[in-house]
């Protein structure tokens, strides 16, 4: 494999851990906010890495092109999707979990 | 404030109508001065484009609308006596877009001065790209304050077919979709020729309300080129973040320490806004939950995501890329105390 095709296994490869990351993360964190940021972030990127290796693997201008506009789409509507569910959340009322909520329920010593 | 003097509150903009407006509200102030004194508050709203009051004028426009304004009701007044006239520009402190922010600003301000009633001006349209005039006057209505929309000879709407600056804002709205069309397909003639039809229509449909304000040549490749420059940087924000947060979540012990934060950004606008709000979201550990003007709510996932964005780092870039390098120096939410801990 010629260094471009490594390059693009490479970025396959990380994208890859990354879409891991966030699926451990929704498994692992606490509550809605949480979850949404391992969703959101960690895919994103994760899905900029693949699409970046795509777009090498490729190897034509044009598709080249079209990978980077998926790019530009993802990076907007990734967030916006994110700050959709955090602000229904948060209209709902749903309390973020804090680290106090693993010991007994104080929320004086809060600094 | 006693019975006999009474107060009127007429919003101003750049409108065709805006001469016989001001003529009415100073007749109809005419009419109440006889039996007593009147004042006639001339008020721009200024929708948070300033991004320093100090600094190049941005205000000069409402600045000079005002003058032309008060020059007028002087020729209208001449005749009848007894009427003040004041002017001013409110609401330089905050970051209005929607018609029930203008309305609150204008019944704050009619509610410090005694205002008994507003005169709009019926072509009244400060926001510039949707129509306000209706939700406005809806939302003023909720106010104790009467209001009174002046009966002023309209001109048929779109006699001029196409002005100048719909032209331009068409041009670049065609010009955006015609390039993203061929970039989807191909050069070929079928393309072109159903791209030019489909740009075509979209710009139409779509030119008036694509732009909050007249579209420069000159900024417009400015602010892209410092969007070129701000992706990478972006990205490389994203990329550093991406890896604190994996090493977070994936440590046995899961240290995390979630707050609610809040940040009183120093960015003015819907789109320097709305950049910040999702650069925010972006960078791994914060989350925009909610945006209230200048005031952002966000989510952080650990203390170290927290000292980030009180660094300013995103928002310093967002402010190069709209304002230039100028901006950029604005002092750090952390040194301007505007970044805290929600706590509840």
């Amino acid at each position: 494999m010629d260094p471009m095709g490594w390059l693009a296994v490479g970025l396959a490869v990380v994208g890859a851990f990354f879409g891991l990351v966030a699926a451990v993360g929704l498994v692992r964190l606490p509550d809605v906010y949480t979850r949404t940021h391992a969703a959101s972030k960690s895919d994103t990127l994760a899905a900029v890495l693949s699409l970046a290796g795509a777009a090498i693997a490729i190897q034509s201008e044009l598709a080249t092109i079209k990978a980077v506009l998926l790019l530009v789409f993802i990076f907007l509507t990734n967030p916006t999707a994110a700050h959709a569910i955090a602000r229904a959340a948060d209209d709902q009322g749903i309390e973020p979990w804090t680290t106090d909520d693993t010991e007994v329920t104080d929320s004086a010593d809060d600094s | 404030m006693t019975s006999n003097t009474r107060t009127f509150l007429v919003p101003v903009a750049n409108s065709v109508t805006l001469r016989d407006t001001v003529s009415y509200a100073i007749e109809t102030a005419g009419d109440a001065a006889e039996t007593g004194e009147a004042t006639v508050h001339f008020v721009v709203v200024a929708s948070g484009r300033a991004i320093d009051p100090d600094g190049p004028d941005e205000l000069a426009a409402d600045r000079e609308l005002l003058e032309r304004v008060e020059a007028w009701a002087q020729e209208d007044r001449s005749e009848a006596d007894g009427i003040a006239v004041e002017t001013d520009i409110v609401g330089l402190d905050r970051y209005l877009f929607s018609p029930g922010e203008y309305a609150e600003t204008l019944i704050e301000y009619a509610t410090a001065h005694g205002v008994d009633r507003i005169v709009l001006d019926p072509e009244y349209d400060p926001g510039g790209s949707a129509p306000m005039l209706r939700p406005l006057q809806a939302d003023l209505a909720r106010s104790e304050i009467e209001i009174e929309e002046a009966p002023v000879e309209r001109q048929t709407r779109r006699t001029v077919l196409a002005r100048a600056e719909t032209l331009r804002k068409a041009a670049v709205v065609f010009g955006a979709s015609l390039l993203f069309y061929l970039l989807l397909g191909s050069l070929s003639l079928f393309d072109v020729l159903t791209g030019a039809v489909t740009a075509g229509i979209v710009a139409v449909l779509l030119a008036p309300v694509a732009f909050s304000e007249q579209p420069a040549f000159g900024r417009l490749a400015r602010q892209t080129l410092r969007v070129a420059l701000y992706a990478p940087f972006l990205l490389w924000e994203i990329a550093k973040a991406n890896v604190e947060v994996a090493y977070v979540v994936l440590h046995p012990s899961l240290p995390i320490d979630p707050k609610m934060v809040r940040l009183r950004a120093a960015v003015w606008g819907d789109t320097p806004v709305t950049t910040l709000a999702n650069s925010i979201t972006l960078t791994p550990g914060t989350l925009t939950v909610d945006v209230a003007k200048r005031s952002f709510t966000i989510h952080s996932l650990t203390q170290s995501a927290r000292d980030d964005l009180f660094d300013g780092v995103l928002e310093r870039a967002v402010r190069f890329v709209f304002y230039g390098r100028a901006a950029a120096r604005i002092a750090s939410p952390a040194e301007r105390d505007d970044g805290e801990v929600i706590d509840d």
